[in-house]
């Protein structure tokens, strides 16, 4: 392998990776704004117009792969009227993915929580809301945070798929790199260590911000004991 | 809608192919790959457990690329529709290696020992014990994995393979029918996803009794 090459190459690609970071952030803050509410207000629904609504959301979104995901915010949305960059297209389309995920991960955290725990919170004089707020919440977001951990490595990893709209991620900057000097095994490999670093980096803080959220409930549980 | 019809058939047939080996090749794949991890000593279980992060790691497009240009620089040429199988196969090894690996610790020690004890060599107690208790266990997870298989299958349109995806894209650019094109593509992978679902559930009863 080639190391020199890798090395002068460098430039080339890490503007690739800022934009795959770009990618997955900003995706995953947008589909994190729009798909946990909706999960929490589906673990509510039991039937209704609304349920359908999101359980059909959810399907399509599970149902079909990214790519036909990307290609119908590529066709369709300029039809819509609404010309976006590229990058934007690519954004729409992830968080429009993630944000169906995320319904399901926020769903099943909320059912997760015992009944008793709104029961309680409910004797003690809180309304709906705070119970949800200052009760359940708290409990339920920090078993969120493995799977939307799990989601945010699989949002990095789709953002490779945004390639084909010509955003310059990458895998499209290092596609463009082995199509000029046919290095391979070098791109591929370059390629390969800078995602999984940047799926550790994600991991890991989710891991950091676990342990810090059950933490805060445990001294809670304490103090109350 | 009907004058691509016969064309969106064509892809259709191609892609549930492909899945269709690609579920295969990655149960029976990811199934060796945890009996190595269990018992292939500590070379075979490192270089297990480093296949399944560098397959967690890194996007299925990647995989995609390094089987279509890596294998050639090694002599070996497989077709466009081999590449795809190998590349899916892969990933979904990678993923089904953890979800067996987690049934199988949930079993117990017990399964193991009593396997032991009757005299099953650790070759047998693994696949004629150990496996099929997990196998039912790991059903759901390893639906989801494997729907993500044939979804995964889109992503063979950059190497131009005309699997639905690719050839949805194509009939696009030449005859200017986006939405029928797409509500068509749409529907046709909700059926093959919905197909698999439905099998595994199936398969999930007729394992219960």
């Amino acid at each position: 392998m080639d190391i020199a090459f890798i090395i002068d190459a460098l430039p080339r690609l890490l503007p690739g990776l800022w934009l795959t970071i770009q990618l997955s952030l900003v995706g995953l803050a947008l589909a994190a704004m729009i798909g946990l509410p909706l999960g929490i207000l589906r673990a509510e629904l039991e039937r209704g117009f609304l349920k359908g609504l999101i359980d059909g959301y959810v399907f399509i979104v599970r149902g079909t792969p990214i790519l036909v995901q990307v290609y119908a915010a590529f066709f369709l949305l300029p039809m819509a009227g609404l010309k976006l960059s590229p990058f934007w297209t690519g954004i729409v389309a992830l968080a429009f993915n993630s944000a169906g995920y995320q319904v399901e991960i926020a769903r099943a955290a909320m059912r997760s929580i015992e009944k008793g725990q709104w029961e309680g919170a409910a004797a003690l004089g809180l309304k709906r809301w705070s119970a949800l707020r200052l009760v359940v919440l708290p409990q339920a977001f920090p078993r969120m945070l493995p799977a939307l951990a799990n989601e945010a490595s699989n949002l990095v990893k789709a953002s490779s798929v945004l390639s084909v709209i010509a955003v310059f991620e990458l895998h499209k900057s290092a596609n463009a790199i082995i199509s000029q000097s046919f290095k391979f095994l070098e791109m591929l490999a370059a390629q390969a260590v800078l995602y999984i670093a940047f799926v550790v980096v994600l991991t890991q803080l989710a891991a950091w911000l676990e342990r810090r959220t059950t933490g805060k409930i445990n001294r809670g549980a304490e103090f109350l004991r | 809608m009907l004058k691509i019809a016969p064309d969106m058939a064509a892809a259709l047939w191609m892609t549930v192919r492909i899945s269709v080996l690609a579920v295969i090749a990655s149960v029976a794949l990811g199934a060796m790959l945890t009996a190595l991890r269990m018992m292939g000593g500590r070379l075979g279980h490192g270089a297990v457990v480093g296949f399944v992060e560098f397959t967690r790691g890194v996007p299925p497009l990647v995989h995609i690329s390094i089987v279509y240009f890596l294998l050639p620089e090694f002599g070996l040429v497989l077709s466009e529709f081999w590449t795809g199988v190998l590349a899916l196969s892969l990933v979904g090894a990678g993923y089904t290696v953890e979800i067996f690996r987690g049934a199988i610790d949930s079993l117990g020690r017990g399964q193991t020992d009593a396997a032991r004890a009757l005299g099953l060599s650790s070759l047998q107690t693994f696949f004629l014990v150990l496996l099929p208790q997990a196998a039912r266990r790991s059903l759901p997870p390893l639906t989801n994995e494997l729907a993500n298989v044939v979804k995964a299958s889109s992503l063979l349109s950059v190497i131009s393979l005309n699997e639905l995806t690719k050839v949805a894209n194509d009939l696009i650019f030449m005859h200017f029918v986006v939405i029928e094109v797409l509500i068509q593509l749409t529907l046709l992978y909700l059926l093959i996803v919905g197909a698999l679902m439905a099998t595994s559930r199936w398969l999930e009863a007729r394992l219960q009794t």
